[in-house]
C-alpha cells in the first residue's frame, strides 16, 4: 500500500472490482448538476468541466480511461459543462492526515497512527456540527488520505463564502473564545472574566476540547507560532493535570502571560489542521467516492460507521492485496 | 410604558404611524411639537439653536450626525442630542427613521457608506436608549419585540444565518444547542444545569446569557431589517417617481455626513497622530520579503492566490488604511478613503495588474477573468473595475496573516529580521516605515510625499 498504483492495477481496479452500486447516493442523486474532473497521467486533474448524464456513462468512462484521480464537484450547477449558472454546493472540510500541524507519529507521507488521529479529530468536528450547530445532512469520506466530511444541509448549501468561514471558525475551534461576559453596552452592570475552561457549555467547551486534544498529542519539537521551545517543554511536562481536567492548575503553572500565547498558538493550530481553502470555495472539485487515489493505492469510500470505521480494512483495493 | 417603535421602528405600530402622520409636504417645515419636546427635555443643551431639530427632515440629519459625532469627537458632549433618548420623541423619530430609509435608498445605494452609517446609527441608538429603561422596561421591552421578531419558540441559529456571515453577530459568541440558540432560563437550566460543577446554573445563565445576547440579537436583527428594508424601497424605487423633499433630504444627508468625516479625519483621510499609519505613498523599500517577491512576479504554483489574495488586499490597505488591525471592528471601505477612486483606480490597481504581469505567464493571459477577484476582494462586487456604485457587494478583504501565507504560500515567505516580530505584512510594512523613519532616512520625504499625492485635495472633494 501508498505505492503509487500502475496503469495495469487502475485498469483492473477499474474493470473488476469497480461498481455504480457503492456510489453514494447523495453523489448520484443530481448526478448530471455536478461538474466531473480528471487526472489522467497523475500531474492533477487538467481534464475539467466533464458531465455525465447518469451512473451507466459514468461507468463507461472510468472503464475506458481508468484515470489516475476521478473528482466531482461540490457544486451545482445548471450548466454544469461550462461551471455556468451555480445553484448551491456542498459544504466541506477536509482533513489531510499529511498536513496535519500536531501528530504523533513521525511518517512523512500518512501511516495508521496519524490516519487514525485524523478520523478522530473529523469525528469530534461532526459531533460539533450535529450536537451544537443541529445540522443533519453530514456524510463522512475517506479520501484516500484522510477525511472530507461533506454537508448537504439545505440552508448551508446555497450559502457564501462568509458563512461558511463562520462556521469552520466554531468547528475548528479557531478564535479564542472571549474573556469577559456581561453587558453588552459599557456605563452598565459589570462584567466578568471567564477563562475558556471553565464555560463548559457551548463554544468553550468545544475550544478547550480541542486545544486539549491538541496538548495531548505534542510531540515537542512542533514549531507554532507564539509557543516557543520553553513554553512548549513546560506545556508538555505539565499535561498530565489536563487527563481529570485540573485546567486551572495547569494554567497557573504555565503561567497567565504564557497561557494566553498558549491559547492563541492553539487557535491557529485548530485552523491549520482543517484546509479551510477547501471550506469556503463554492466550486471546488473533491476525490470521487469509489474512485481509487492512485499515489497510495487506495480507494475513497464512504464512512458507514464514523467510530468504528478502518481504512485498512475498508479502503484497500484487491490489487494491493495481491502485490506481493 | 415606552413604544415598541422607539426601538423598533419598523415594527408594525411604526408603521401606523408613518401611515398616519408621515406626510411629505411636511418634511422641512417647522414642527412646533418637536421644538417642544426637545427644548423641554431635562438634559437638553438649549444654548445653541443648532443644535435643535425643528423638522422631521432635521432629525433625521441629527441622527446620523450624533453616531458620528460621538464616535468622533473627543469632547463630545451626550447632552447635545439629549432629546434622541427621550421617549416622547418616539413618533418623530420614527418619522425620520422612515425618510432616511427613503433617502438613502432612492437617492443613494444601500451600499453606500451614508447606507452604513444609517445602519450603525440605527443599531447605537437602540443600545443606547436600552440602557437608559429603568431594568425591568427594559426586559420588557426586549422580550416583546423578540417575539414579534422570532416567532417560534427556539430560534435555529440558521434563522440568524445573515447576521452571522454579515459577522455582526458571532456564532462563537452564542450557546448553541441542536442547532437552537439558548435563551430561555428554563431551557438553559433543563439542558445545562447538569454541567457547572461548582457555579450555580442560574447565575451562569444570568452572566452567559442573560439579557445581553437578547439585546445583541435584538439589535442587530434591526440593523439587519434596516438593510433589507432599505433594499425593498431601492427595489419598489424603480417604479416610483421619487418627492423632491426626498432628494432634498438625500443631498443632505450626503452633505453632512461628508462634512463630518472630513472633520474627522483620523482616518478617512489625511492626518491624524499616528504618524506612520496615516496614509501615504507606497513605500516598496518597506514591503515585506513575501510582497517585495510577489511584486517581481510569482511563477506558476500559488500565482493567482499571491497577486489576488495576498497582494491585491496589502497594497490597498497598505495605502489606504495601514491602521486597519489597530481599530479592530472598525467596518471601513476603500470609499470611506478614497471617495472617488483616484488613488485606487491611479496607483493601487497598477502596482497589481503589473505584478501580475510580472508572472509567469502572465496572469491575464490564460486567466483574464481573474481581473474581477481583483475588483471583488477590493469590495467592489464581481465587475472588471470598481465602480463606486457596486461597492459593499463583497467585502474588502483584509491582508492575510503571516500564519495564513505560511500555510497556503510558503514559497513566498522568506523571513528576515524584521518578521520575527510580526504576525502581519501589513504590520511587517508599518514597522519598516516607522524605523526609516526614525533613522531619518526618508522622513521628510515621506511626509512630503504625503502633503503632495492629492490626499488632500481628495478630502476636499468629498
Ligand atoms: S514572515 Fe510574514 S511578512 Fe515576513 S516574509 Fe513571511 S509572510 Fe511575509
Ligand atoms: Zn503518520
Amino acid at each position: 500500500m501508498f505505492k503509487t498504483a500502475t496503469l495495469e492495477e487502475r485498469r483492473r481496479y477499474y474493470r473488476e472490482e469497480w461498481s455504480e452500486k457503492d456510489l453514494p447516493k447523495f453523489i448520484t442523486d443530481e448526478l448530471r448538476m455536478r461538474e466531473f474532473g480528471f487526472d489522467h497521467l497523475g500531474h492533477g486533474p487538467n481534464d475539467r468541466y466533464k458531465v455525465f448524464k447518469g451512473k451507466d456513462s459514468l461507468r463507461r468512462f472510468l472503464r475506458y480511461k481508468t484515470p489516475f484521480a476521478a473528482y466531482i464537484s461540490v457544486a451545482f450547477y445548471n450548466n454544469p459543462r461550462r461551471r455556468g449558472d451555480w445553484l448551491k454546493s456542498e459544504y466541506v472540510f477536509d482533513v489531510d492526515a499529511k498536513d496535519l500541524p500536531i501528530r504523533s507519529c513521525d511518517c512523512d507521507g500518512v501511516c495508521e497512527i496519524c490516519l487514525s488521529e485524523a478520523l478522530e479529530i473529523v469525528n469530534n468536528m461532526i459531533d460539533t456540527l450535529e450536537g451544537d450547530l443541529g445540522i443533519k445532512k453530514i456524510h463522512l469520506i475517506y479520501s484516500g488520505r484522510g477525511y472530507h466530511i461533506r454537508i448537504l444541509d439545505d440552508e448551508i448549501m446555497d450559502s457564501d463564502s462568509e458563512l461558511r468561514s463562520e462556521i469552520l471558525k466554531y468547528v475548528a475551534g479557531a478564535e479564542v473564545p472571549k474573556l469577559k461576559y456581561g453587558n453588552i453596552s459599557e456605563g452598565s452592570g459589570s462584567s466578568y472574566n471567564f477563562e475558556h475552561f471553565s464555560i463548559p457549555i457551548a463554544y468553550p467547551k468545544v475550544f478547550t476540547k480541542r486545544i486539549k486534544y491538541n496538548i495531548q498529542h505534542l510531540k515537542g519539537n512542533e514549531e507554532i507560532d507564539d509557543i516557543n521551545k520553553n513554553l512548549l517543554k513546560d506545556i508538555i511536562k505539565n499535561r498530565d493535570l489536563l487527563d481529570d481536567d485540573q485546567w486551572g492548575i495547569f494554567r497557573s503553572k504555565i503561567g497567565p502571560r504564557r497561557y494566553k500565547n498558549m491559547v492563541t498558538g492553539m487557535a491557529r493550530v485548530n485552523l491549520a489542521t482543517i484546509d479551510a481553502k477547501v471550506s469556503i470555495d463554492l466550486k471546488r472539485i473533491l476525490r470521487l467516492p469509489t474512485s481509487l487515489h492512485s499515489k497510495v493505492s487506495m480507494k475513497c469510500v464512504e464512512v458507514k460507521d464514523r467510530e468504528w470505521f478502518d481504512p485498512f480494512k475498508s479502503a484497500v483495493p484487491k490489487f494491493v492485496e495481491e502485490r506481493k | 410604558m415606552v413604544l415598541l417603535s422607539f426601538i423598533n421602528p419598523l415594527s408594525e405600530e411604526g408603521q401606523e404611524i408613518v401611515k398616519e402622520k408621515g406626510d411629505l409636504e411636511s418634511v422641512f417645515s417647522s414642527n412646533d411639537e418637536l421644538i417642544y419636546i426637545v427644548t423641554h427635555d431635562k438634559r437638553q443643551n438649549i444654548d445653541d439653536d443648532s443644535l435643535i431639530p425643528e423638522s422631521y427632515g432635521d432629525l433625521a440629519i441629527k441622527r446620523i450626525q450624533w453616531y458620528i459625532e460621538r464616535k468622533n469627537n473627543k469632547d463630545f458632549n451626550n447632552d447635545d442630542y439629549s432629546y434622541l433618548f427621550n421617549e416622547e420623541i418616539t413618533e418623530a423619530d420614527v418619522i425620520s427613521f422612515h425618510l432616511i430609509s427613503q433617502a438613502i435608498a432612492t437617492k443613494l445605494n444601500p451600499n453606500s457608506r451614508e447606507a452604513r452609517f444609517f445602519v450603525e446609527s440605527q443599531g447605537k441608538i437602540i443600545e443606547e436608549r436600552l440602557v437608559k429603561l429603568p431594568e425591568q422596561e427594559r426586559k420588557e421591552i426586549v422580550n416583546r419585540i423578540l417575539n414579534q421578531l422570532i416567532f417560534q419558540e427556539n430560534i435555529n441559529w440558521k434563522f440568524l444565518k445573515e447576521l452571522v456571515a454579515s459577522k455582526k453577530i458571532s456564532l462563537t459568541d452564542l450557546v448553541l444547542d441542536e442547532g437552537n440558540i439558548i435563551l430561555d432560563k428554563e431551557d438553559f437550566i433543563n439542558r445545562f444545569g447538569d454541567k457547572f460543577k461548582d457555579r450555580a446554573p442560574d447565575r451562569m445563565y444570568e452572566i452567559i446569557i442573560g439579557d445581553s445576547i437578547k439585546e445583541l440579537i435584538l439589535t442587530k436583527m434591526i440593523m439587519q431589517n434596516t438593510e433589507n428594508y432599505l433594499q425593498k424601497i431601492r427595489e419598489m424605487s424603480s417604479k416610483i417617481e421619487v418627492h423632491p423633499a426626498i432628494s432634498e433630504l438625500s443631498e443632505k444627508i450626503a452633505q453632512s455626513i461628508s462634512e463630518l468625516t472630513s472633520k474627522y479625519s483620523g482616518f478617512y483621510g489625511v492626518g491624524g497622530s499616528e504618524g506612520s499609519m496615516k496614509i501615504g505613498k507606497l513605500i516598496k523599500e518597506a514591503f515585506p520579503p513575501c510582497i517585495a517577491t510577489t511584486v517581481e512576479g510569482v511563477s506558476s504554483g500559488g500565482r493567482n492566490d499571491a497577486i489576488v489574495l495576498l497582494l491585491t488586499s496589502f497594497v490597498s490597505y497598505a495605502r489606504l488604511y495601514p491602521a486597519i488591525f489597530r481599530n479592530e471592528g472598525v467596518d471601513v471601505k476603500v470609499s470611506d478613503i478614497d471617495p472617488n477612486l483616484t488613488i485606487t483606480l491611479n496607483e493601487i490597481l497598477p502596482l497589481i495588474y503589473e505584478a501580475a504581469d510580472n508572472c509567469s505567464p502572465p496572469l491575464f493571459d490564460d486567466q483574464p477573468q481573474e481581473k474581477i477577484n481583483i475588483t471583488s476582494k477590493l469590495g467592489f462586487g464581481m465587475y472588471e473595475n470598481p465602480e463606486l456604485d457596486h461597492e459593499g457587494e463583497t467585502t474588502w478583504y483584509t491582508p492575510m496573516s503571516c500564519e495564513k501565507i505560511k500555510m497556503h504560500l510558503p514559497q513566498l515567505c522568506r523571513p528576515d529580521k524584521l518578521c520575527a516580530k510580526i504576525g502581519n505584512p501589513l504590520s511587517y510594512y508599518s514597522r519598516a516605515k516607522w524605523l526609516m523613519e526614525k533613522e531619518g532616512k526618508s522622513a521628510n520625504s515621506i511626509n512630503s510625499n504625503n502633503n503632495s499625492n492629492g490626499d488632500s485635495k481628495n478630502n476636499n472633494n468629498q
